[in-house]
């Protein structure tokens, strides 16, 4: 602890220079956390979504081509098949101006029960959604940011394939960020513009029992072979499992940029501690001669760089904190709902806690080393 | 005797050549002595302070400062010995600049068990000693050059070495501030039987000193200045009394310049 003010001392030498480096290492330091809650929270947010009794059906070709809307009632009369529901995305916004968006799909109301039974609505919710034609079911974070409550009457203005402007009523809660409308409201407004809602992107259907979807997958898949639009059927984890597994090289690409970084923040350390040790040659010389053993003068030096570090690596692991914290409640969670999934978590604190104070060692160590070994009398000049 | 150095010799390697800095010197000095060490630049008159200072080894003959056989000891020993036993004063000073004078004289301190209060009181009164309670706060650049060299004094006597070696003390200093630390060395080495060896260039050194030693192309010459053996026998008395002295003050212990100053500002 004597050594405590001595060391404090020489990190302020140079102001400028200690506050850039904690800033240089506190950055690395906060995105190598950021990028450590991706795998995890990619796992987390597919646990979250899927199920392995959950089938999809889309478009062989693509998410980009719909199916035939007929598609569902054949599926739905499959052996096995407890219920089907199509998915329509509406991309409805509710501030055009701003034009923020949030997930909003169009379903039938009788599928919504039957094929997500998991998904926490009240039966009065349930019951007015089907029972009126213009209910919409919204998700607790939706009506937050928007100040909305259950009765509140709401416009939509779809901004994708469908340019419509439609009055919702809220009627109940549904999760987080969803939005869910009847299918045959959207239908009808089509229709009054002279077009029809005759095809879905995503067919949903819930199998009796996980031991038949592999069944039911097959079967589905041969039912429309060798038709115009064929058909490509998976488990709800298999489904979401393909759309990320899509982000999974780039995970990988982001994983070895974390560990460049990391490399980066090593060298900057080092060289910055270098050059700090360096221009204090003939102090350590001054407490050689005192009389200061080696592994003092090492523990010293070492004991600055890794205080540094450390402390930069706590206002790193802070600030990812509270970017995903800030994050979690702010309005592009609304938008992309999988932000919720995605958190610091107490094994990414004390790695990274663990990996900044390793940075100070290390960075610290190889010119302390050298610093430690100086001759006191040549770091003194006092040679004749 | 405070050092005895027996057929020294230390030879450097400058690249191919190999340049022999002292030749078989001997050279003894007794307990209390204030000994200036000149002779012309590359003479080895700091590799010689070097030596004995335990900073350095010879490449031949043998070191005992403080009964101690320096030219046996390991690397850690030798640093052990240098915090007990040696204090050192510089040319430029090589004080900390971030640390205030205050902290700068306790450095020698923290290599010691003491307590920290025991450490800031004992600080003190080596500032006081030097004449520089008042600037305890201040850093070096806040210092003038002859109260720079105080501070370096202060550190040098705080952990009470029965060695003090002063390179070139005076050699930054204007004749005013040269005169005073000269004089300071002095009073610390007769009132607190300090044993002093100071490299210097400066003639006005010799009026302060009790022997002077030239050295010339690494060897050590008889010396030019040394007192009588009337002046000795007195010297020797005067020692003897001054220990006497501050036994019966009650000093913590023999030579503990610090403490006696202590003891001494407690009975005016």
């Amino acid at each position: 602890m004597k050594y405590v003010p001595l060391v404090l001392r020489n990190l302020m030498r140079s102001p400028l220079r200690t506050l850039l480096t904690v800033i240089a290492v506190a950055l690395a330091i906060s995105l190598v956390s950021l990028l450590r809650t991706l795998p995890a929270g990619m796992d987390r947010a597919m646990n979250n979504l899927s199920s392995n009794s959950r089938l999809s059906v889309t478009n062989e070709s693509g998410l980009a081509y719909p199916l035939p809307y007929a598609y569902l009632g054949k599926i739905a009369s499959l052996d096995g098949v407890e219920a089907a529901a199509s998915w329509t995305w509406l991309a409805g916004a509710y501030d055009v101006d701003e034009g923020l968006t949030f997930p909003s799909f169009a379903i039938e109301p009788e599928g919504l029960a039957g094929v997500w039974p998991d998904w926490p609505i009240t039966p009065e919710a349930h019951q007015a959604f089907a029972r009126q034609r213009n209910a919409a079911l919204v998700g607790a974070d939706i009506m937050k940011r928007y100040r909305w409550k259950i009765g509140d009457l709401v416009t939509l203005v779809g901004t994708g394939h469908f340019p419509v402007k439609l009055e919702f009523q809220i009627v109940g809660e549904i999760g987080k960020s969803l939005f869910l409308l009847q299918r045959e409201y959207l239908d009808q407004a089509l229709q009054a513009q002279g077009s029809q809602l005759d095809s879905a992107p995503t067919l949903w259907i819930r199998a009796r029992d996980p031991a038949v979807a592999a069944r039911l997958q097959q079967e589905i898949e041969a039912l429309f072979r060798n038709s115009p639009a064929e058909a490509v059927a998976q488990t709800e984890k298999g489904y979401f499992g393909t759309v990320f597994s899509s982000l999974a090289d780039v995970l990988f690409l982001v994983l070895i940029v974390t560990g460049l970084v990391a490399l980066c923040v090593v060298f900057i350390a080092g060289n910055t501690a270098s050059l700090a040790i360096r221009e204090r040659h003939t102090e350590i010389g001054l407490l050689r001669a005192l009389g200061f053993p080696r592994r003092t003068v090492l523990g010293l030096l070492v004991g600055e760089t890794t205080l540094l570090a450390g402390l930069a690596g706590a206002l790193g692991v802070g600030s990812a904190i509270a970017l995903t914290g800030w994050l979690r409640a702010s309005r592009f969670a609304v938008e992309f709902p999988v932000l919720s999934d995605f958190s610091v978590n107490w094994i990414i604190v004390i790695s990274s806690l663990g990996f900044s104070l390793a940075v100070g060692i290390v960075a610290g160590l190889l010119p302390s080393i050298k610093a430690s070994r100086v001759e006191p009398a040549q770091a003194l000049r006092m040679l004749d | 005797m405070m050092i005895e150095i027996t057929d020294v010799s230390r030879e450097y390697r400058r690249g191919a050549d190999r340049v022999l800095a002292l030749q078989s010197v001997h050279l003894e000095v007794r307990v209390g002595r204030f000994v200036a060490l000149m002779g012309p630049s590359g003479s080895g008159k700091s590799t010689l302070l070097n030596i004995l200072a335990g900073l350095d080894r010879p490449t031949a003959g043998s070191v005992r400062v403080a009964g101690t056989d320096l030219c046996t000891l390991k690397d850690d020993a030798l640093a052990s010995f240098r915090a007990r036993q040696v204090g050192f004063v510089f040319q430029f000073f090589n004080l900390i600049p971030v640390l205030d004078a205050l902290h700068n004289v306790e450095l020698p301190l923290l290599l010691t068990r003491m307590p920290k209060a025991e450490r800031l009181d004992r600080v003190r009164t080596a500032l006081k000693v030097v004449g520089l309670a008042e600037r305890a706060s201040h850093r070096p650049n806040e210092l003038s050059g002859g109260e720079q060299q105080r501070v370096a004094i202060a550190r040098a006597i705080v952990s009470d070495p029965a060695l003090i070696v002063a390179d070139e003390p005076t050699g930054d200093l204007d004749a005013h501030n040269a005169h005073e630390t000269l004089g300071l060395l002095r009073e610390l080495g007769s009132s607190f039987n300090k044993t002093i060896v100071m490299v210097t260039h400066d003639p006005r050194a010799e009026e302060y000193v009790d022997e002077v030693h030239v050295l010339d192309k690494g060897v050590l010459h008889a010396p030019t200045k040394s007192p009588t053996p009337a002046q000795e026998k007195e010297a020797e008395c005067g020692a003897r009394t001054r220990r006497e002295h501050r036994h019966l003050a009650g000093a913590p212990r023999d030579g503990d310049a610090v403490a006696a100053h202590e003891v001494r500002s407690a009975r005016s």
